[in-house]
């Protein structure tokens, strides 16, 4: 009993100093959490980020991964509590080829990390990773207040990082009626054979053959 | 340290299947701590996914601190320093997290229609995505190993399985 008491002493000390020691590893840690923040600002659980699920009916899997029977409703419903808007392929391959894109009139941002980023984006995106929003804002938030339609956009299917950056992207200043959500993300835009552009932005380099 | 000299015959295979068992347990909690505690925002996403925690600093507090604590406590097996502590946490934590991953599986199951062993998803455990049902059979054999870890009488090779003197038996 005693030596029972004893191995229960252990533990609670040992997360004791593990939790504490865990706090401040994450602060120390470049990519540390800000405790404080609230990350996810549209306040309900959409559309999960989850379950890939291993089946044969993909409305089955939409299903499940999206945790409701209809996500594309569930989308909507949240974007339009924000004061937001959904944009379908047709209207972003539109803004895409419109003249004032290259003007900056019209703007593309990638709410996705570094990584997938530079693994690819729709050309002249900017990049605006809302986890590490210090890093990113200074540089997008002046572009997309001048802008007169912003198109924010990530993976597409189950990610919900767009959502969460528009909706700081409205925070700090943008027009919501000047700011669009892209559901079907870049996942959409590459099944239609649209040119990705790969590295940095306005790096000159794509994945498809034409810019 | 407690080394492996004077160990009995009779002990010694035993004694040696504890050490591989703690530094197993050692090497599974360091590589899956550390894959989250590398990517906190992801770890952050998938544990919001589970529903439990809606009060944003809690979240955050959790994935943010979990992944370290598991960090923290696969140093401790591997060195040796307080094991029966170290690994009562480990079941301690394998418990919930295994029935929150089981509560997660049936509701995709529910809302899919899928066979259960078909089900994969990312749980958040450190290794991508997973089918469900080796992940809970994974789950288990860590859970019984560290129970049986916690009651095996002998430590060998430990820095200090115990800081408090009665927790050696």
């Amino acid at each position: 009993m005693r030596a029972f008491g004893a191995v229960v002493v252990e533990s609670l000390l040992i997360a004791a100093v593990g939790s504490a020691l865990a706090l401040a590893a994450n602060a120390l840690s470049p990519r540390g959490l800000r405790l404080s923040r609230n990350y996810f600002p549209n306040g309900e659980r959409g559309a999960p980020s989850v379950p890939a699920t291993a089946t044969h009916s993909p409305a089955a899997s939409a299903a499940a991964a999206f945790g409701s029977a209809n996500p594309a409703a569930a989308l909507l419903r949240r974007l339009e509590k924000h004061g937001l808007r959904a944009v379908t392929a047709s209207e972003v391959i539109a803004l895409y080829r419109d003249p004032q894109y290259e003007q900056g009139l019209m703007v593309f941002v990638d709410a996705r990390d570094d990584a997938h980023f530079a693994a690819g984006h729709i050309p002249g995106a900017w990049q605006f990773n809302h986890y590490r929003a210090e890093n990113y804002l200074p540089a997008v938030l002046p572009v997309c207040l001048i802008a007169l339609k912003v198109v924010v956009y990530c993976t597409g299917g189950q990610c919900e990082d767009s959502e969460f950056a528009a909706v700081m992207l409205r925070d700090a200043g943008v027009p919501a009626e000047n700011l669009f959500v892209y559901p079907g993300g870049i996942t959409e835009w590459m099944t239609n054979n649209l040119p990705v552009e790969i590295g940095a932005r306005r790096s000159g380099r794509f994945l498809s053959a034409t810019p | 340290m407690s080394g492996g000299s004077g160990i009995p015959g009779s002990h010694r295979v035993p004694d040696l299947l504890a050490v591989a068992a703690r530094w197993l347990l050692a090497a599974v909690f360091l590589y899956l701590g550390l894959g989250k505690a590398l990517h906190p925002v992801e770890f952050l996403k998938l544990v919001r996914q589970y529903g439990v925690f809606e009060d944003p600093l809690l979240l955050n507090l959790v994935a943010a601190v979990l992944p370290w604590f598991e960090v923290i406590c696969g140093l401790l097996l591997l060195a040796g320093v307080t094991v029966r502590g170290a690994v009562w946490l480990l079941v301690a934590m394998l418990i919930p997290f295994t029935a929150l991953i089981l509560l997660r599986a049936l509701a995709i199951r529910e809302l899919g229609a899928l066979p259960f062993c078909a089900i994969k998803f990312d749980c958040g455990c450190g290794g991508g995505e997973v089918f469900i049902c080796p992940k809970l059979f994974e789950n288990a054999g860590l859970t019984i190993l560290s129970v049986w870890l916690a009651f095996y009488p002998r430590q060998r090779l430990c820095l200090r399985p115990a800081i408090v003197a009665s927790a050696v038996r």
